[in-house]
């Protein structure tokens, strides 16, 4: 049919010309509109109908497309005369939709939809009357018009199901201008803000559309848990039929009772890493919501080791992992490999080999590549066939590169025929050398899942255009099929997460190690100071939106300043020491005082520092030929010494003979109540230890340092000078007794964590960020 | 002050500078240093580990498959097991003649009562005991040769009989376990050492007609091909074309005259023959002609571009005549012709001239296949210095051993050129391009073709007889026998077409393999088309029928798999014992058939296989209905006893080319 007949068409059921034109460009609802059209066969449409045929066709879902004549009859009809029933029948449909070619039971399908129920309006008038009295009047003349009235219309319509929306909303009304009278000068001034809390109410099934755009407007939330709970919509164990796109097939209803009995309904999700690398920010997301969406429903939540390609993995990989999620603060309920399923994966692709469904094939991996590589001239080959090249592959007999099993399935992106298994002559860190022939990712994962009896398959966007295939292939097996779920990646600007390509960073020289706090591994962050519980709630920040992310490392940084705020206790430090002498100090020898360790929160500790008549402060702290509006030190201001109730002016400067350069400072002393009040207080120290401090600046100079266009030299070209700087630093001796890891505010410069180079004799600390945004650059 | 914090700050980079070079020291000296630095190394580490992988993979597949050869699930020959068998017994017994062949015989069905098959060698040994000086009767070994015998899951018990024998009785287990499998996993080759095969066969004459001499290299070559081939052999089918030599002269200067715009325009040579013949009477007749015909034989040899273009021409129009009849017999076939071995026979001739081996005679240069001069000798170089079909032979021998690697070359060609081919061997032999001891090389020879009168097959007018001809032929005569069983009321015109096709190709390949192939054979329609006795059109008719039996149960056995799971065979009834057992022979056929290239032993096969199956069925039913047509009881062992006659028949048509269709 062509497109201006269609369009006129849809104009017929109630759409302008602009929304008929746009409904036209998606597809399915286009299809699904036709076929209602062609079901109704120009019957007369009464007021509205046309509206509820377009609802219900831009609702159906492919589970529900069997039920569409059923659907447009009722419609047609009147018996399913708003949106609201419409829903409620969807609801229902899918509710069956595990069966194929259910039965659908009318009588309880018309009970579900309250078909034929009619509401009076004194009905609604009688409830309105009684809901408000005995729960909204208070609230009512207290918050007058501010009172959000939509809560009265829940609650109405809780019992009143299928009240018309709008004569409930004007019965309230009334009931309200009844109860507050005319509105009033106060009442049209916005409200007072509020902090509202987050609803921690689970969002009921059937919770209004508007309910769920209400709680969308926002995707992010500030920690895992609240995120998991208030923001993420997944389907409840069991009704994977419910979801887009999944396949129903004669066995679902068999498979999906036996997944419950053996998971009893509880959510299983697990966070699968290729042990070939060091997790990184990317998978800090991965983690959080695979532990955190189990934690937040009571389910279980595996850590498997996807190692199915022998080649790259080491044991030290396994065990990095398994520290960085523990690390995270999560606790697998179990730790799987997929290698434990190599024999059944086997097992199963002969199966797949005697249904016609997989074969082997001797294209060379290059002729796969590209746009449109060749169809496989081996296809069509005998069953028989395959099956033994099959076994000769597994027995060793073939040369590695010169079979593999593919799959007779076509992808999304058009990727004809992926392969299963290919043969690797490589010993396997766990099944030794039990195997030449590893499967792949597109055929491992999903019968992993199955295996695992996963309920949420979450991963990100990138393998949408493998879902088809994991149902497909779950399915041909006639084995549970899980669903996918996808997220959108998360990707930090500035920052490199290739391994190749920070292993070229590393043996360029570049970095130190993987850890190098420079870079954006977890093991990185961890050495740089990042606590763990910032990393996560920065991923509760970002949400769980299909959306891809890129974000610059300032907002990691802010959520890291946002629990070390709370959590580093304060410090004196100064990292380019200035010596200091008191002329006139007030004390006869060097006194001890009591530092609040969170100046904000003295409940919270302190620690005892020394104050000696020899200080030491920060070199840029006093200047000789100040700029105007500089409030610290110099030869004609003083300044304040933090904690010390100390202000100090300069008496003399002592040069360096030959350079010039100032090397001590004579100041004298005044009492802080004594003198006018410093325009600065600084930070000083005395008596101290010497710390190695290690500073350290962003490495990259463009947000995308892969992307050739920006960096047409490659990323090796876009590394910026100086990115470490190591300065020796005085600390007081309070700081003696740090452990790895311990992290502290150093006043006024920033965030500072033990490094574990640190030994008896060597204190090393690395920048975590500065105090401010800014702070690290200049 | 300061001066301490500057020392001290010296102090700790001098300690850092240490702690660096420390480990570089340490790093250098460690063996990671070479391996991440030396790329080769690395290389080679992983193509070491890689094969030590494979290795201990290779080594667990053959111990399993060592293990899993004496399970039933393997195919095996019954004959070829049985020997291995007694072939231990023998050692174990009398070690002292441990290499005496086993001979294992088949028992006659009728004599089932002696076993299944027999172990023969007690009456041998006993002889060679006596030469030695020792008294034993054969029936006295025949009783130690059974006591040493390994148990074997096949062997049910053996037993001594007669003078000495010793009866083997086959395990029903076994043999029904064995056809489950066939049911389950296919008809499986049996174990036999894989060898590259050339087969050399069809090969006809550019611009000639291709001959029924040619049909019978065809379908024999073709047959041995799909033997061969289903015994794993690595098989290259080759057309050892005739597309080289003198008659290329004049063919190529009378399409200079005839089509002097060809270089431009393809000529439309409708009748190759006819101008065959033309220029062939030019040649005969005209001094100038013949002159020029030799001149372009040699610039066609050296290449020179438009004598070659014209013989580029005329080879593709035979080329597409040829290809219709590979085509209608579904055979399949890769050209290589004399005039790919040009450059060869120049290398050939050196190779020869070299090894001594030329000698002349009146011009010629030629070469004795026997040290002592004896037999007949080759040609290598005419006394004009051209080459003869000696050259091209020898030349073709080398490059099949010394390039294709081959270790087995056949030639399917008529008895005819038997001492030439002999003679082509022993050359081959005795300039050592050819190892007996490694190479076989077989001239597989077949008779001439007779017509019902006894005479060489002519047609009416005396002429011969043009293949296309033949197959129409065979195709009307195929329609017309279908008609008269009223096939054209029952079929579609497609069913009808198929048959009609799977009937006449499958009649006309099915009476040249049928017969001995060394004899002649009497080409006739009406005996091929027959449906009684020993012919394709009987063995079709009895395919179908056996195929119908499962599919006139509807959906059960759609699911064949299922089935199996579900239903053990079983062989209680005499019959049954029998069909199986006959089934069980098959690779015993393919085995013997391969080793003289004998396809006539395998259409015996499959009549026996067909007129045990009708003994089979005529006494044990398989479904039972009752008066009204009804199913009352299905026997599902007996069903799938049909089913696997059906496999066996499928597997063994598929070798001697015909195609079985499911409505005859």
């Amino acid at each position: 049919m062509a497109g201006e007949d269609l369009i006129a068409q849809f104009q017929t059921l109630g759409m302008s010309e602009q929304k008929a034109k746009e409904t036209l460009k998606n597809a399915n609802v286009t299809k699904n509109l036709q076929l209602a059209l062609a079901q109704a066969a120009g019957a007369p449409l009464a007021d509205g109908t046309g509206m509820l045929l377009y609802h219900m066709a831009s609702k159906l879902k492919a589970q529900q497309a069997e039920q569409l004549p059923l659907l447009v009859r009722y419609i047609v009809e009147r018996k399913l005369d708003n949106t609201q029933r419409v829903d409620a029948a969807l609801e229902y449909l899918l509710k069956c939709g595990q069966k194929l070619k259910a039965n659908i039971d009318v009588k309880e399908l018309e009970q579900e939809c309250g078909v034929g129920v009619v509401v009076t309006p004194e009905e609604i008038e009688r409830i309105v009357q009684a809901k408000i009295k005995s729960s909204y009047k208070e609230a009512l003349l207290e918050q007058r018009y501010h009172f959000n009235s939509f809560k009265i219309l829940q609650d109405v319509r809780g019992e009143l199901k299928w009240a018309d929306a709008k004569s409930v909303k004007a019965a309230i009304d009334v009931e309200i201008f009844d109860l507050l009278g005319p509105k009033t000068e106060a009442d049209l001034k916005p409200p007072v803000k509020q902090n509202e809390k987050p609803k921690a109410a689970k969002p009921k099934p059937e919770a209004n559309p508007s309910l769920q755009a209400m709680e969308a407007a926002s995707d992010g939330a500030n920690t895992i848990a609240e995120l998991m709970k208030t923001k993420v919509h997944f389907h409840a164990p069991g009704e994977n039929f419910k979801t887009d796109g999944y396949v129903v097939t004669e066995h679902t209803e068999r498979l999906l009772k036996e997944h419950l009995q053996k998971t009893g309904g509880r959510v299983h999700t697990r966070f699968p890493p290729e042990p070939n690398g060091i997790l990184h920010i990317g998978h800090a997301k991965a983690i959080n919501i695979n532990f955190g969406y189990a934690a937040a429903q009571d389910g279980i939540c595996y850590l498997r080791y996807d190692d199915t390609n022998p080649e790259k993995e080491e044991e030290k990989f396994f065990v990095g992992i398994k520290d960085m999620v523990e690390w995270l603060g999560y606790k697998p309920a179990k730790i799987t490999y997929s290698s434990d399923n190599f024999q059944q994966l086997y097992e199963w692709a002969v199966v797949l080999i005697r249904k016609g469904l997989a074969y082997v094939c001797h294209q060379k991996a290059e002729e796969l590549k590209g746009f449109t590589p060749k169809p496989s001239p081996w296809r069509e080959r005998p069953i028989e066939e395959s099956l033994q090249l099959f076994e000769d592959m597994k027995r060793g007999k073939i040369d590695e590169g010169a079979a593999t099993l593919r799959l007779k399935v076509t992808l999304e992106e058009g990727k004809v025929d992926p392969v299963a298994y290919r043969i690797k002559f490589i010993p396997h860190h766990r099944t030794g050398d039990t195997w030449c022939i590893y499967p792949t990712y597109d055929y491992t994962h999903c019968l992993c899942d199955s295996i695992e009896q996963i309920t949420h398959s979450l991963c990100t966007k990138e393998f949408q255009s493998r879902r088809s295939s994991y149902y497909w292939l779950c399915n041909a097996l006639e084995i549970y099929c899980p669903v996918q779920w996808e997220y959108g990646r998360l990707n930090m600007n500035y920052a490199l997460v290739s391994k190749r390509k920070i292993g070229k960073l590393i043996t360029e020289k570049i970095v130190h190690d993987w850890d190098d706090p420079r870079l954006f591994t977890l093991t990185a962050l961890r050495r740089r100071g990042f606590p763990a519980e910032a990393i996560n709630n920065f991923c509760a920040q970002m949400g769980v939106t299909g959306a891809q992310i890129a974000v610059d490392p300032a907002m990691l940084e802010a959520s890291v300043r946002d629990v070390l705020n709370l959590t580093a206790p304060r410090r004196l430090v100064v990292l380019e020491p200035l010596k200091v002498t008191i002329k006139n100090f007030p004390h006869a020898a060097p006194v001890q005082l009591e530092v609040p360790d969170f100046p904000q929160n003295q409940e919270k500790g302190s620690h005892k520092i020394t104050l000696d008549k020899v200080i030491y402060i920060e070199r840029g702290d006093f200047k000789v030929e100040p700029e105007k509006g500089y409030r610290r030190l110099s030869p004609k201001q003083s300044v304040g010494l933090r904690h010390a109730g100390l202000v100090i002016s300069v008496e003399e400067i002592v040069k360096h003979p030959d350079t010039g350069e100032v090397v001590e400072l004579i100041c004298s002393s005044q009492s802080a109540e004594q003198a006018e009040k410093p325009k600065a207080f600084v930070q000083w120290v005395s008596q101290p230890i010497p710390l190695e401090v290690r500073l350290y600046e962003q490495l990259f100079k463009h947000k995308n340092p892969e992307d050739t266009n920006e960096v047409p030299g490659g990323f090796l070209t876009d590394i910026s000078e100086h990115t470490i700087s190591v300065v020796q630093a005085f600390a007081d001796q309070a700081l003696a007794q740090v452990k790895v890891y311990d992290k502290f505010q150093f006043e006024r410069i920033g965030f500072f964590s033990v490094d574990p180079d640190t030994s008896n004799n060597r204190i090393v600390f690395n920048r975590t960020v500065g105090l401010k945004e800014d702070a690290g650059k200049k | 002050m300061s001066e301490l914090i500057s020392e001290l700050s010296k102090l700790s980079d001098l300690e850092r500078t240490t702690e660096e070079l420390s480990t570089q020291v340490k790093s250098v000296t460690g063996k990671d240093h070479y391996a991440e630095t030396d790329d080769d190394l690395i290389k080679l580490q992983l193509k070491n580990t890689k094969l030590k992988h494979r290795l201990s993979i290779i080594r667990q597949s053959i111990a399993y498959e060592a293990k899993s050869a004496m399970e039933v699930t393997e195919s095996f020959s019954i004959t070829e097991h049985l020997e291995n068998v007694f072939a231990r017994a023998i050692s174990l017994a009398f070690p002292e003649y441990g290499n005496i062949p086993v001979i294992i015989a088949p028992v006659n069905s009728a004599s089932a009562k002696y076993g299944d098959y027999q172990c023969n060698n007690a009456m041998g040994l006993a002889k060679k005991m006596k030469e030695m000086g020792v008294n034993r009767t054969p029936r006295d070994i025949a009783n130690e040769l059974q006591k040493c015998c390994p148990l074997s899951p096949i062997i049910n018990k053996l037993e001594v009989g007669g003078a000495g024998f010793v009866n083997v009785y086959l395990s029903k287990d076994y043999a029904a376990q064995s056809l489950k499998n066939i049911l389950r996993n296919g008809i499986k080759p049996p174990r036999v050492l894989k060898r590259r095969v050339l087969v050399d066969f069809s090969s006809p004459n550019i611009a000639k007609q291709m001959h029924v001499g040619h049909l019978r290299s065809t379908i024999i070559g073709e047959s041995v091909c799909r033997l061969l081939e289903f015994l794993q052999h690595d098989v290259i089918r080759i057309n050892h074309l005739g597309d080289w030599g003198t008659q290329f002269g004049m063919l190529i200067a009378h399409l200079e005259d005839r089509f002097p715009d060809f270089l431009n325009k393809s000529p439309p040579i409708g009748d190759l023959q006819s101008f065959y013949k033309e220029s062939k009477k030019r040649f005969d007749t005209e001094e100038e002609f013949k002159k020029r015909a030799y001149n372009r034989v040699v610039s066609l040899q050296s290449g020179e571009p438009n004598s070659r273009k014209a013989w580029q021409l005329i080879c593709d129009v035979s080329r597409q005549e040829f290809q219709a009849i590979y085509d209608r017999l579904d055979v399949t076939l890769r050209e290589r012709g004399e005039s790919f071995y040009q450059s060869r026979m120049l290398s050939v001739v050196d190779f020869l001239r070299n090894k001594n081996m030329l000698e002349h005679d009146e011009g010629r240069q030629i070469m004795w296949p026997n040290e002592d001069r004896s037999g007949i000798p080759l040609t290598i170089v005419k006394s004009d210095g051209g080459f003869t079909y000696d050259t091209s032979d020898m030349a073709a021998i080398r490059h099949r051993i010394e390039e294709e690697h081959c270790t087995w070359i056949i030639y399917v060609v008529d008895s005819g050129q038997s001492t030439h081919f002999n003679t082509i061997f022993k050359a081959a032999e005795r300039c050592c391009i050819l190892n007996p001891t490694a190479h076989r090389v077989h001239h597989v020879q077949f008779g001439v073709v007779l017509g019902e009168d006894g005479k060489k097959f002519k047609t009416r007018s005396g002429d011969t007889v043009k293949l296309s001809d033949l197959l129409n032929e065979g195709m009307k005569r195929s329609l017309e026998q279908l008609r008269s069983r009223g096939r054209d009321e029952i079929l579609t015109a497609q069913e009808l077409f198929e048959a009609q096709e799977a009937v006449a190709y499958g009649c006309i390949k099915y009476s040249d393999l049928c017969h001995n192939r060394i004899s002649d054979y009497v080409f006739s329609f009406d005996k091929m088309l027959d449906d009684r006795g020993n012919t394709a059109v009987y063995l079709l008719y009895t395919y179908t029928r056996i195929c119908s039996i499962a599919r006139n149960l509807g959906d059960d056995f759609c699911y064949l798999l299922k089935v199996l799971d579900t239903v053990e065979i079983v062989l209680n009834h005499e019959k049954e014992w029998k069909l199986a057992k006959t089934l069980l022979k098959m690779h015993d056929i393919m085995i013997k058939c391969s080793k003289d290239l004998f396809l006539h032993f395998l259409c015996e096969f499959c009549y026996e296989v067909c007129t045990v199956f009708t003994e089979f069925y005529d006494s044990c039913y398989c479904i039972k209905k009752n008066k009204d047509g009804e199913i009352i009881e299905v026997n599902r062992s007996r069903v799938l006893m049909c089913e696997a006659t059906a496999a066996v028949l499928r597997q063994c048509f598929y070798i001697l080319g015909l195609k079985p269709v499911s409505k005859l």
